[in-house]
This record gives structure tokens, C-alpha cells and sequence, in this order.
């Protein structure tokens, strides 16, 4: 299939699922830096609930709406996450925990029962739960792909003072950087991120595009600037080759797919990457051996 | 003591109403349907003679309905229940199934002619026998034979109303057959949002095609979308329509890639597919068939 032969649909799919699998990247690696990772998943299984509850209350299903709802939803489950950690002592793991077990069930129990109460067009909010890719139509994309452009500026606009909190934190408060605010704004922006990637692959699976490709940039720099940019690359390039293989054969769902690839380029930088990848590090050791069987050199490892 | 007793009852009492049960005491037999369909049916045969309770309201899509703890108090209580069968109350089947061996259970689908079902893979069968309204025509005598034995003493009556339906429905097969041959042979395709309509175009020499598959449960890909748009753009087609039932964003991603592709295909309405309609007429199956057929010719006929 060469570029010409690209159907309207496939170009339509294979530009929002990108723009949305390059800013999952580059929000992620904020997100993933902060040791925030879960956080995505909280997020995105509060989704439903607001998918649900913007169609009980306005009546509509276009995406806008809906999309409103699973932000405020979004936002509102990392607000609660938040409180649950201050108020009570419960770790970071048990809150995240209950705030995906919580909110996915009410998200479900909405969304099952909204025909006993009498709306005969719920079916098509359950394809938030796994996405619904191939739908895609025009104008969706391009929201998609301005709503990342956005998430992207802005990280852009807070890198320098993200990494400070993210590497130092109580070097940054000691210096005057408000660390709140510099969190709520990368939490911020992974719910965006997280509600953009619903319809494209669906609130089980959206926090993989936001971990997997910073976890795999990781193994190929040590430098947050080039992480970031690699970590967007291969967003987007899961994104684009789960779309062609989608395209490919009948029955294959988009969004499970471009999961898969992100976790194949994961697997292939955890081999060959050459930062923190197995081969590197086994080079680094036999070299390091090889050095210390000639020269005796003191302190001969490095960092 | 007292407890095993009580366990000792309630088995027996749950025993005692096994079997086939002449009627209730006093009032009508309930019988409970699943779908709007096959309630329509119970009451076109039985007519008012019964109490029909219909688990599904209208635009409920039976494949993904899933039943709540009340629906199997209903089911339970119930002196006959009447379903659609072939699976096509994808999540009520484990129900039904454990449900005919206490109670008399009708599952229309299973009742027809099996050599004119049609397969749909994993030797299952497309459950939407309705739409073809000949087939159809072999339902009602189930349905007056279950409730004959329900209440012996209207059997005759159930089996008059059962025989002057089914030739209603004959009649209405050869109506349809009959508007429908005047739409120019190349453009007798039905593209639709899920495939609920092989049994009508069958009948009626209609090329089906659904964006998803049987069930709505399945999911289009990106290369079922493409193909659609091929179809559409390569036949000319002037329109495509959509179900009451099942969401229409995938429709309306294939009329945008047939666009961008300079062939404008219209929304040609909604098909009444897998429930009744609410409105006046649409609310029993002959009406529901009769506005889709109406719908159909409007769209398909249209010079374009």
C-alpha cells in the first residue's frame, strides 16, 4: 500500500491515533519521571464515569460532550486520589488502587444501567471501554490533534522546572519552585492525555500509550530533553504501525493494536538500547572485567 | 431444627412448580417475552387472553442486554416465556437454558424451519429471523400450541388468531417482495450498521451489508470501514442507513470517507432492526417492517 492508495478513513485514524500516541509520549515522560505512572490509570478508569455522566445529563453522544465529561471525571478521580493520600495514611499504591476500583465500577454500573432507566441508545458508550478507533471521522481527529499540540506546548513551556521537581524535590521547594503546582500541572495534563487517547484506544488500555513509551525512551538516553522527544517518537510510531496492521485485515480493533506495538518497541530498547538496554549493560560489564583483569585500576567503575 | 425444615420446604415448594403447570389460579397466564419482536408475537396470537410482560423496552439492543435480578424474578414467575432464541439474547441464553427445565420455555427462533436458517459461523445461526416475514409465518402455531397447553380451554381460539397472522404475514411478504423489485437491480444493497438483515435481503434479493457483524458486540476495523467505503463509492450508492438500536458513528465515518472520495451517500433513515419502534404502527412487527420498507424505497430509489 503505497501513500496514494491511503484511504480517507485510514489517513483520518492514522492522524489522530498519532497525534495522540507522540503527546502520550511526551506527557508520559513528565508523568513517568515523577514516579506518577499510575496515576494514568486512575485517571483513565474515572473516564467512565464522566463519559456516562455527560450523556445523562445533556442527552448527547458527539464526542465533544462526552470527552467534557471524562476530564472533569478524570480530573476530579486525581483530585480524590490526592485527598485520600493527605487525609488518611494510605500509601500511593492502596489510593491509586481504590480510586481505579471505585470509580471503574460506578463508570460500569452507569453504563449498564442507563437502558433500566430507560435511554435506548447506551450501547455506544461502552466502545469507551476498549475504543472505538475506526470511527474516527474528520472533525474528531482534528480535535484530537489540537488538543495535543496543546498537552505538548505546555510541557514544553514547564520541562525545565518539571525535571528540577521531578530529580530534586526538596531542592526545588528550598529554592522556591511551587512543586504543587508544577505537580497538578503534569497530572493535569496526563488526564487530558488520558481522555484524548479514550476513543482511539479505550480507558482500559489508554495508560500503557502514557507509561510504555517514556519506560522504553529510558533505555535509550540519559537526557530528559532527548527522553522526551524519543518517548513522542515512539508514541507515535506504535500509534502509526498499529493503525497499518488494523488496516491490514478485517475484524482487527486499532487500539488494542498500537498497545501491542508499543510494548513490541519496548521489548526490542529493553535489548538493544543503548543506555540501560541488556546488551549495553553487558558490554559495559565485560568491559569493565576485561579492565580490571589487565590494570589493577582503583575505583575503576563508573556510576 | 426448625431451619432444615424450612430448607425441607422450600426445595419442595420450588419442586412443585416444575413441570407443565395447568393454569394459574383465577386471572390470565403471564407470559413474559424478551425481545419487542417476540412480544409483539405472543400478542398477536393470544390477544388480550393473556398478560404479556416484555423484558426489553423498544430500542433496547438484546445482544448486549444484560439482565438484572429483577428480569429473572420476572422470568421465574412466569407461567410461559417466549424468546428469541439462536442466541440472540446473547447474555440471557445461560438464563433461558436453566430456566426450561423448570418452566415452559419457547425459543421462537429454534421452532422454524431449520433447513432455512441461515449459519453464522461456530454452528450458530443468524438469530434475526423476522425479516423475512415467510419465515416468520412458521411462528405463530409454537406460540398457539404453548399456550393452548398453558390455557386448554382458548387452544382453539390461539390456533384460529395463530393461522390468520401467519397468513397476514404471507401476505405482507408478498407486498414487500413486490415494492422492493422495483428498485433497479444495481443498487439493491443495504448497508447497515450491524448485520441484521440477511434473513430480509435473502427474501427479498437484497445484497446485505453490515458495518458490524451479527452481534453488535463485535467491533468494525479500520479495514472493514475501507471496504464499506469501496462498496458504497463503487456501486454509487445513494444511501446508507442506520438502526434504532446500535450507535451510528461508524456510519458516519464511512459517509465521510465516501465524501472525501466525491460520492455523497445520504443518511437514509433509521431501520427498525433488532426492536419494535414506539410509534403508531411501528410498534407491531407488520408496522415496523412496513416503515422500514417505506424508509428503504425512499432511500434507494431517489435518482442519483
Amino acid at each position: 500500500m503505497t501513500w496514494g492508495d491511503l484511504s480517507h478513513n485510514t489517513l483520518v485514524v492514522a492522524v489522530g491515533v498519532a497525534a495522540v500516541g507522540f503527546a502520550s509520549g511526551v506527557v508520559g515522560s513528565l508523568c513517568v519521571l515523577r514516579k506518577r505512572a499510575l496515576a494514568g490509570d486512575a485517571a483513565a478508569h474515572a473516564t467512565l464515569v464522566g463519559v456516562a455522566g455527560a450523556f445523562l445529563v445533556t442527552g448527547r453522544r458527539d464526542l465533544v460532550t462526552l470527552l467534557v465529561g471524562a476530564v472533569v471525571a478524570a480530573c476530579a478521580g486525581l483530585g480524590v486520589l490526592v485527598l485520600v493520600r493527605r487525609l488518611t495514611r494510605t500509601r500511593d499504591d492502596a489510593a491509586t488502587a481504590i480510586v481505579i476500583g471505585v470509580s471503574f465500577g460506578a463508570g460500569i454500573a452507569l453504563i449498564s444501567g442507563l437502558p433500566a432507566w430507560g435511554y435506548p441508545g447506551s450501547a455506544g458508550l461502552e466502545q469507551f471501554l476498549l475504543g472505538h478507533t475506526a470511527a474516527l471521522t474528520r472533525h474528531d481527529a482534528m480535535l484530537l490533534a489540537m488538543i495535543a499540540v496543546g498537552a505538548i506546548a505546555v510541557v514544553a513551556a514547564i520541562l525545565k522546572e518539571a525535571t528540577l521537581v521531578a530529580f530534586d524535590e526538596s531542592f526545588a521547594s528550598a529554592t522556591g519552585w511551587p512543586v504543587w503546582v508544577i505537580d497538578a500541572i503534569v497530572v493535569g495534563l496526563v488526564a487530558v492525555m488520558v481522555v484524548v487517547g479514550l476513543p482511539a484506544v479505550g480507558a482500559v488500555l489508554v495508560t500503557a500509550l502514557v507509561v510504555i513509551p517514556p519506560v522504553a525512551a529510558r533505555l535509550w538516553t540519559d537526557r530528559v530533553g532527548t527522553l522526551v522527544v524519543v518517548s513522542g517518537v515512539i508514541g507515535l510510531v506504535a500509534a502509526v504501525s498499529g493503525v497499518a496492521v488494523s488496516a491490514s485485515q478485517s475484524r482487527l480493533a486499532t487500539g488494542p493494536l498500537v498497545v501491542l506495538t508499543a510494548s513490541m518497541l519496548f521489548a526490542v530498547s529493553l535489548v538493544i538500547g543503548p543506555r540501560r538496554g541488556v546488551v549495553a549493560r553487558r558490554l559495559a560489564g565485560l568491559q569493565r572485567s576485561d579492565r580490571r583483569g589487565l590494570v589493577d585500576e582503583p575505583g575503576g567503575h563508573d556510576a | 431444627m426448625p431451619w432444615r425444615l424450612l430448607c425441607v420446604v422450600a426445595v419442595a415448594s420450588a419442586l412443585g412448580c416444575g413441570g407443565s403447570r395447568p393454569m394459574p389460579t383465577g386471572g390470565v397466564p403471564r407470559v413474559v417475552a424478551t425481545t419487542t419482536v417476540v412480544a409483539d408475537l405472543v400478542r398477536q396470537v393470544a390477544g388480550d387472553r393473556v398478560e404479556v410482560d416484555c423484558l426489553m423496552a423498544p430500542g433496547i439492543d438484546p445482544h448486549s442486554y444484560k439482565p438484572t435480578p429483577r428480569d429473572a424474578d420476572r422470568l421465574a414467575s412466569a407461567d410461559l416465556v417466549v424468546a428469541g432464541g439462536l442466541h440472540l439474547e446473547g447474555k440471557l441464553a445461560a438464563i433461558l437454558e436453566r430456566l426450561a427445565a423448570r418452566r415452559h420455555v419457547v425459543l421462537v427462533g429454534e421452532t422454524l424451519p431449520a433447513d432455512r436458517l441461515i449459519e453464522a459461523g461456530g454452528g450458530l445461526f443468524d438469530p434475526h429471523v423476522w425479516f423475512d416475514a415467510d419465515l416468520w409465518s412458521h411462528a405463530p402455531p409454537a406460540v398457539a400450541e404453548a399456550l393452548g397447553s398453558l390455557d386448554p380451554s382458548h387452544a382453539v381460539e390461539y390456533r384460529d388468531r395463530a393461522t390468520d397472522y401467519a397468513e397476514r404475514l404471507r401476505a405482507l411478504d408478498v407486498r414487500v417482495r413486490e415494492r422492493l423489485a422495483t428498485i433497479p437491480v444495481d443498487r439493491r444493497v443495504l448497508v447497515t450498521a450491524h448485520d441484521a438483515f440477511r434473513y430480509f435481503g435473502r427474501a427479498y434479493d437484497l445484497e446485505v451489508v453490515g458495518v458490524q457483524g451479527t452481534s453488535t458486540e463485535s467491533e468494525a476495523g479500520l479495514a472493514d470501514i475501507n471496504r464499506l467505503v469501496d462498496l458504497v463509492v463503487s456501486r454509487r450508492l445513494p444511501a446508507v442507513f442506520i438502526e434504532t438500536s446500535v450507535a451510528d458513528r461508524s456510519v458516519s465515518a464511512l459517509r465521510e470517507g465516501a465524501a472525501a472520495r466525491g460520492h455523497e451517500v445520504r443518511l437514509g433513515g433509521t431501520l427498525y432492526s433488532d426492536s419494535l419502534g414506539t410509534a403508531d404502527g411501528a410498534d407491531t412487527l407488520v408496522g415496523a417492517i412496513e416503515a422500514n420498507l417505506t424508509t428503504i424505497m425512499a432511500g434507494l430509489e431517489g435518482t442519483r
